[in-house]
């Protein structure tokens, strides 16, 4: 035949996925069950069926440019159904542990994301903050002291209290730090959002016959943002059983959270640095708006300060989020779906801040120096790592499946709108 | 004490087949059947491959055998309770339900007449509703009727002994339990269609207008709920539009793990009955891939020449049904990638064979992880047909006479 194909395997590229967690592919005989019962795949080439066979034949350049590794929530109805116990759901989260590692520059962090890696990606924060706090003792003259307020300064002092700010002042050791983090993890999302855009891109387009004309990005993204961020509308579908409706409370309970202390950390920065940094110190103001900011953003907090209480209720959220999460991933058939080192390192590392920013608050009231500061300095350290690592992590997705659901909604690739009867 | 007989546990096709076998080459042997007839599954189907003859065909023949060797003895509506002993003088315990039907019956019907509590007709799978007291088909062998007095109060009872004719009904026999020892025991318990009820993706049996494989068997057959013709159950209308559904519910590690062999041919010989009886229906297979062993694929290459049937490489995982109770499935065309919803007139699960034995104990034997059993042959306990494995009815009958070999291995010389 003259239009013969030549496939092109790539072994490597196949023996690559099955170790990141689609090590059951080889036993789809591409039934397409799975694309049937997805609630969310479309009906022009629907997935997971597509790239189950894919991966078989080991098409790599197909699947790191598949924009549907992003439109699955992983519900996993897709495995449940399964008859050969293929796990397609398993495929897909594969294929996007892959994109966490591949996508953002520099993309060497990303090699460090795995269970070989994990002591590196650690001991970086761990080294920093340890340092920073062996100077800081020897100047202080103690490793767990106490500060009293001496007019604008802080002095250590045993009656004291516990002042965090105290031990590791953020202007010079958080803030400046964190800043550069962000400004890291930034350019790691510019670069993997690029690289992401580029690969939709290079795929074939689908004319939708009837359609009135694609709505720009923005629109799309705006939308996006309104119904499958905000309200989860895509997630709410996914999935039919209790396990999915727990995954679902528990995802969006999550997301809040982060949202409230995301909140709050910004009143903290625009208070400090804006209010009374800039407009106390350099401006010289002191309208009641520069009193307001600055007051608001001053750490510690009183607890009946509205930012505190809305750090509390984050807080709560956050463990309540992370138990429906976890408690759904532990109780999952391991025969349907796997849960990788990605899934792992992420619950374990929002628990981690969750816990030892509640530990840190408690012990802090509790006056027990010597365990606050530790709690403190691992609560630092589990930040330091959230976000130096985001766009390499799980996390990424935040960003990742935000731009391809928005992408998708550009070019008309929704799930397939039930019959109405 | 040693015994050369044989007991075979199954009264259909394999099971037939060895006794007759055994039997006619000097053995004595028993018979022992749940149903109140002789002749299983293929009792049950329209037409049976090779050659698409009725079942009464076949088993005519073999009933005639049945009657002439009285070497050959048989027990309706009988089970095996329990096996002790071994090979050569196994004790066997057998308990016999009540027919209520003695051998004076005539199946002249005026019971069936006084009768009016209804029930759901097990041999025409819940297709239409049978009386009390009752012809399972048109050929039961033993010709008698059965009444089954479960849930019929005592007045109806009693008008129904006092229409016989010929003193046939005895309200009052109860359960018997008998021994026996033999040297040998063939295993041919069949199989059953897998239950719907497990399908919740394919609408767990509910949906009116869906369908077994076996259920159209009886829509096919002359002397089916319909009379042969093929009409939708929910409103009586020959469909226009139909699809068969391969592997519901087989190959599939959640419901039956392997392949039952012969549902693809049952759907293409389907397309055939659809083409005869309503030449102008459109039929859709939707398959994995089509499986015809052996000589079989000369069939399907004379039936896939219809040009009103299509075939869609794709497993239909997903049936609904509209307000007009048409069922609605889904599936995606692995071929072209197009994910969509059909509505169809009637759609027909190819659903597949599941070993009567699975989830039960066999004594003196054991079963496979699907339900098949066993055996134990170098004890005497033989395997056959569909309680063996998944078959056609050609490869049943051989596996009967392997059986029988078998069988007679063990008892000769003792």
């Amino acid at each position: 035949m003259s239009n013969t194909v030549r496939v092109q395997p790539d072994l490597k590229f196949v023996k690559e996925l099955q170790q990141f967690g689609g090590e059951s592919l080889k036993k789809c005989y591409q039934c397409a069950t799975c694309s049937v019962v997805c609630p969310l795949s479309p009906a022009d080439n629907p997935y997971p069926r597509k790239e189950m066979v894919w991966a078989q034949w080991g098409l790599k350049d197909r699947l790191l440019n598949d924009i549907d590794i992003w439109l699955c929530h992983n519900c996993g109805t897709c495995s449940d159904l399964c008859p050969r116990g293929a796990k397609p759901g398993d495929l897909l989260g594969a294929l996007r542990n892959m994109a966490y590692k591949n996508l953002a520059q520099p993309s060497f962090i990303g090699k460090f994301m795995s269970g070989k890696g994990l002591p590196v990606l650690i001991l970086i924060p761990a080294l920093i903050y340890l340092f920073i706090w062996i100077v800081r003792a020897g100047i202080l003259g103690t490793a767990f002291p106490l500060f009293e307020m001496h007019g604008h300064d802080l002095v250590v002092s045993k009656a004291g209290q516990i002042v965090y700010g105290g031990l590791f002042p953020g202007d010079f050791t958080i803030d400046p730090i964190f800043a550069v983090l962000a400004l890291f993890m930034l350019f790691g999302f510019a670069s993997g959002v690029s690289n992401l855009l580029k690969s939709f891109a290079s795929m074939p387009k689908t004319f939708i016959v009837g359609r009135k004309k694609e709505p720009s990005f923005l629109c799309a993204f705006i939308e996006t943002i309104k119904y499958e961020v905000a309200q989860h509308t895509q997630f709410q579908d996914c999935g039919a059983d209790e396990k999915s409706k727990k995954r679902f409370k528990g995802h969006l309970l999550t997301m809040y959270a982060f949202l409230c202390l995301f909140f709050v950390t910004t009143v903290v920065a625009v208070g400090h640095w804006g209010g009374a940094f800039l407009m106390q110190k350099v401006m010289g103001l002191t309208d009641p708006l520069t009193q307001l900011l600055t007051v608001a953003g001053a750490t510690p907090m009183p607890l009946y300060s509205p930012v505190k209480i809305l750090a509390n209720v984050g807080a709560i959220m956050l463990v309540l989020g992370l138990t429906f999460l976890t408690s759904r991933r532990a109780s999952l058939d391991k025969a349907k779906q796997g849960s990788s080192f990605d899934d792992w390192y992420l619950l374990t590392l929002i628990w981690v801040i969750a816990l030892s920013g509640l530990g840190s608050e408690v012990f802090r009231l509790s006056g027990l120096a010597t365990i606050a500061y530790p709690t403190y300095y691992v609560h630092i350290v589990a930040v330091f790592m959230l976000v130096a690592y985001l766009p390499w992590s799980k996390l990424a997705h935040l960003v990742y499946r935000t731009v391809a659901l928005a992408y998708a909604r550009k070019i008309g690739r929704i799930p397939m709108q039930p019959v109405q009867h | 004490m040693a015994n050369n007989s044989i007991l075979v546990v199954g009264g259909g096709f394999a099971g037939i087949t060895a006794a007759l076998e055994a039997a006619e080459v000097g053995y004595d042997v028993t018979i022992v059947e749940t149903n109140p007839y002789l002749g299983g599954r293929v009792a049950q189907l329209n037409q049976y491959f090779p050659k698409l003859c009725p079942p009464s065909c076949g088993l005519e023949i073999q009933f005639q055998r049945i009657k002439n060797n009285p070497r050959v003895r048989f027990y309706t509506m009988a089970e095996v309770a329990s096996v002790s002993g071994g090979p050569g003088a196994y004790e066997v315990k057998i308990k016999q339900r009540p027919r209520h039907v003695n051998e004076r019956c005539t199946a002249c019907g005026e019971c069936e007449k006084a009768a009016k509590t209804t029930v759901p007709n097990e041999f025409e799978f819940g297709l239409c509703q049978r009386k009390a007291v009752y012809k399972t088909h048109g050929f039961a062998f033993p010709f008698r009727y059965v009444l089954d007095p479960a849930g019929v109060p005592a007045e109806e009872l009693e008008a129904i002994q006092a229409a016989c004719p010929y003193e046939a009904i005895d309200l009052a026999e109860g359960e018997k339990v008998f021994d026996l020892t033999v040297g040998s025991i063939v295993y041919a318990t069949g199989w059953k269609p897998y239950d719907l009820k497990n399908l919740d993706n394919l609408g767990s049996g509910k949906l009116k207008n869906v369908v077994s494989n076996m259920q159209m068997e009886r829509l096919a057959s002359p002397s089916g709920p319909t009379n042969g013709q093929i009409l939708r159950p929910s409103d009586h209308k020959a469909p226009k539009r139909i699809a068969f559904v391969q592997c519901a519910g087989s190959r599939d590690q959640n419901h039956l793990n392997y392949c039952s062999y012969i549902c693809c041919m049952a759907s293409l010989k389907h397309v055939a009955y659809i083409r005869k009886n309503n030449p102008d229906a459109k039929v859709v297979i939707y398959y994995i891939d089509l499986r015809t062993p052996g000589r079989y694929d000369k069939f399907k290459k004379r039936i896939l020449a219809d040009e009103h049937l299509s075939l869609v490489k794709g497993k239909v995982a997903k049936i609904v049904e509209d307000k007009h109770k048409n069922p609605v499935v889904t599936v995606e065309n692995a071929v072209t990638g197009i994910k969509s919803d059909e509505t169809f007139d009637l759609v027909v699960l190819a659903t597949g064979m599941q070993p009567t034995m699975a989830g039960q104990k066999v004594p003196a034997s054991v079963l496979d992880e699907d339900g098949f059993v066993l055996g134990a042959e170098d004890k005497g306990v033989v395997a056959a047909g569909c309680a063996k494995s998944p078959l056609d009815v050609m490869k049943t009958a051989q596996s009967g006479t392997g059986a029988a070999l078998k069988a007679i291995q063990n008892v000769v010389g003792r």
